[in-house]
């Protein structure tokens, strides 16, 4: 061997070990995120080219739909090595994910970077930002739900006598669940139409839907103390309601309906109200995809002043390399930041901010957001704990079989109440 | 016996011997490779039954004996689940093998076009389950759906197939069956073309008519083949996921909750792997225990 040979040897071995120390730069980080397949995502994902121009950090997303997601995300957390270094939570899954210590704080983050967390709106932040006093994921968008209801019905001159003959009062806005649920019995038995486009199929639909009357009808899951309270006669009320308007105001099949059944209906013109998520009512009000409903619909806060709210949070896996961590960070905190939030709202994304619910922009090109603002802000929350998605299905089969006839609202709701109790119990809470 | 014939005797036990070995020796890799693939997984699920594995807790110590049976027999909804996966699968493999043996015969006699009616039955068994069930939820559709739009046409009034908890868990049955049945109808029409043609002849010379021949001849030649297909489909009936996942996620109320679905919910919603593993072992014990009951049925009178 050579002088020469030994010392380029050499040469590259050095270079070769000092490439391997050295941190990655930007430009050779990729970020994978897995997400939900639904238009939110495909907003970000046209921006995503911006971020890579800006910091040189690229990142890809891989769409899925939303039942297949927490497997997916579980398998690959618990496993040595996650695939996703960037990860979109949603709000059901808030509790699971930091009590199994999957998820980094994102305290120090804000700390170090200045990031204003002021702006998003406290009932996000408190569904999908802190978990136990603890920063771990940053709002990403809200689905809180409310009331859409077709506008052309309520102005309709021949229902409005009928409605004034039969009970005696002026057809307006219902202002409590009763009124609700009265209305849709009678615009399914007058107006020919569903009074109620309902997502009762058991699972994550039929507890979504639910917690809407429940909330409106004044009951709550779970008192000040996390003591249950599900079985009020508020929540026994509130599912008396609910079974009543799967009976006699709902379509044929809200037992076994989605919510893209529920749209379908709504869309086809062929139901009078849907208790569903707010961003609902611009792809209802299309006329190109909905023309038998475009122009009659409208969004309000639900019954009684509360409804269900839910979203989605950005968070970091904690067992990542610090580079990868701060190349996520600096992501999350470009597309929450309020110019790419305004962006994004102006092509329909959901807001988590209060400011970009305010900016005139965004206003001008949507009237509703005033109702939207009031939809999130006052909405509540389904309970987080380490078995919400457990919990979800406990909760579902009662509603189901109560739906069903199978069995009383009372002893349904106290069965739901009994196994969110055994599953608090489980999780330690 | 001489000389002569020990050691003949013994040259053939030698030569027996020898084959014998060379046999397991081309076995092996095959026989190891299965250890591995099926063995290995086997054996984990089952120490995954007695430990405090969960998605939580992901370490296999310490062993908790039978505690994750224990669990998971306490629910009432896991013994209504058993209930009704073996009432499912009864009814499945009931109607899959009458529908399968009534086309496979009608095939029997058809000359012309055979290959044609064979591509259109593969049809269904190429889909995969989810896309069969995404496709039916379509059509089932109460509201908007085709198969209720056409009965309206009709003058009849539009039925709540999977929204009414009489009629889910049996459109579930339809749907899988309308699915699995191809195969079964594949097997048997194989089966069928199989059979030897002289006891036929035989039998017409003796006067046999055609019931008597399906009788005496065709069914008990075809116990066999037919005790193949129905023993497959038991097991892929008992096993059914996908489909409730789909169309029903179990409801309405409890009607479609198969056991499969809940050691689903157990494993992957729960988060408790072990007890969703305990589910699963059950669920193993039940398939074996009908196989085995099944196959003692059709062997019985052979």
């Amino acid at each position: 061997m050579t002088k020469r040979t030994l010392t380029a040897m050499v040469g590259a071995a050095s270079l070769g070990a000092l490439m391997t120390a050295a941190p990655a730069r930007a430009a050779d980080i990729t970020l994978h995120a897995l997400m939900e397949d639904v238009p939110e995502t495909t907003i970000v994902e046209a921006m995503l080219p911006d971020f890579e121009k800006e910091t040189g950090i690229h990142v890809e997303f891989q769409k899925l739909v939303y039942s297949e997601m927490h497997d997916k995300l579980v398998t690959q957390l618990t496993s040595n090595a996650s695939y996703y270094n960037l990860l979109e939570v949603d709000f059901l899954w808030a509790g699971e994910f930091p009590e199994a210590g999957w998820l980094a704080d994102l305290q120090p983050f804000v700390d170090k970077t200045g990031f204003d967390l002021k702006p998003f709106i406290p009932s996000m932040m408190d569904m999908v930002g802190r978990h136990k006093g603890k920063l771990y994921m940053i709002p990403m968008y809200n689905y809180s739900m409310g009331l859409l209801y077709r506008t052309d019905l309520m102005n309709d001159a021949k229902l409005k006598d009928a409605y004034k003959a039969q009970t005696g009062k002026d057809l307006a806005l219902p202002t409590t669940l009763a009124d609700y649920v009265e209305l849709s019995k009678f615009m399914s038995a007058n107006a020919g139409v569903a009074g109620s486009a309902m997502q009762s199929q058991r699972g994550d639909p039929n507890s979504m839907e639910f917690s809407n009357y429940l909330f409106a009808n004044g009951g709550r899951y779970l008192d000040d103390n996390r003591k249950v309270v599900l079985d009020s006669p508020q929540g026994v009320q509130a599912l008396q309601m609910y079974v009543d308007n799967i009976k006699n105001g709902a379509q044929t099949g809200a037992l076994s309906a989605t919510l893209d059944d529920t749209f379908r209906l709504m869309c086809d013109g062929k139901a009078w109200s849907m208790v569903t998520y707010w961003w609902m009512l611009p792809q209802v009000d299309n006329k190109d995809s909905c023309p038998n409903a475009a122009g009659k619909v409208a969004v309000t806060v639900m019954p009684g002043g509360h409804g269900e709210s839910g979203g989605w949070g950005w968070a970091i896996p904690k067992n990542e390399s610090p580079e990868l961590q701060d190349a996520a960070w600096k992501f999350i905190s470009w597309v929450q930041g309020k110019d790419i939030a305004v962006k994004r709202a102006l092509q329909g994304h959901a807001p988590v901010r209060s400011d970009v619910f305010e900016d005139p922009a965004a206003v001008a090109k949507y009237p509703y957001y005033k109702q939207a603002l009031e939809i999130v802000a006052s909405g509540e929350s389904f309970p987080i704990l380490t078995y919400t998605a457990q919990y979800e299905d406990v909760l579902g089969r009662q509603l189901s079989l109560a739906g069903s006839g199978d069995a009383t609202p009372a002893d349904a709701l106290k069965a739901a109440a009994q196994g969110l109790d055994d599953l608090m119990k489980k999780a330690g809470q | 016996m001489s000389q002569a014939a020990i050691a003949a005797r013994s040259d053939r036990r030698r030569g027996r011997d020898r084959w014998r070995a060379t046999g397991w020796k081309f076995a092996a890799p095959g026989l190891g490779a299965i250890a591995i693939v099926m063995g290995f997984p086997l054996a984990y699920a089952v120490l995954l039954t007695i430990s405090s594995f969960t998605l939580l807790h992901t370490r296999l110590m310490p062993l908790v004996g039978f505690d994750n049976f224990r669990t998971v027999m306490a629910d009432v909804y896991f013994w209504h689940s058993i209930r009704t996966t073996v009432v499912y699968a009864v009814v499945t493999v009931v109607g899959e093998f009458v529908i399968g043996l009534g086309v496979a015969l009608m095939l029997n006699r058809v000359l012309r076009l055979k290959a044609v009616y064979f591509a259109i039955l593969t049809v269904p068994m190429a889909m995969s389950p989810v896309s069969v069930g995404l496709i039916w939820h379509m059509l089932l559709q109460p509201n908007l759906g085709i198969i209720n739009r056409l009965l309206e046409l009709a003058g009849v009034a539009g039925v709540d197939w999977l929204g009414s908890t009489d009629l889910a868990f049996w459109t579930v049955v339809f749907v899988d069956i309308w699915q699995q049945v191809s195969f079964v109808i594949l097997i048997l029409a194989a089966g069928l073309a199989s059979l030897p043609k002289e006891p036929y002849e035989a039998a017409e010379v003796d006067g046999a008519n055609e019931l008597q021949q399906f009788w005496y001849l065709t069914l008990p030649m075809l116990r066999p083949v037919a005790a193949i297909a129905i023993i497959i489909q038991l097991i892929n009936e008992t096993r059914t996921y996908d489909l409730v996942y789909v169309l029903t996620k179990g409801g309405p109320g409890i009607s479609t909750d198969l056991l499969s679905y809940f050691a689903y919910k157990r494993a992957f919603l729960g988060l408790s792997i072990n007890e969703g593993a305990a589910v699963s072992f059950v669920l193993l014990l039940i398939v074996l225990s009908l196989t085995i009951v099944f196959f003692r049925l059709v062997t019985r009178r052979r």
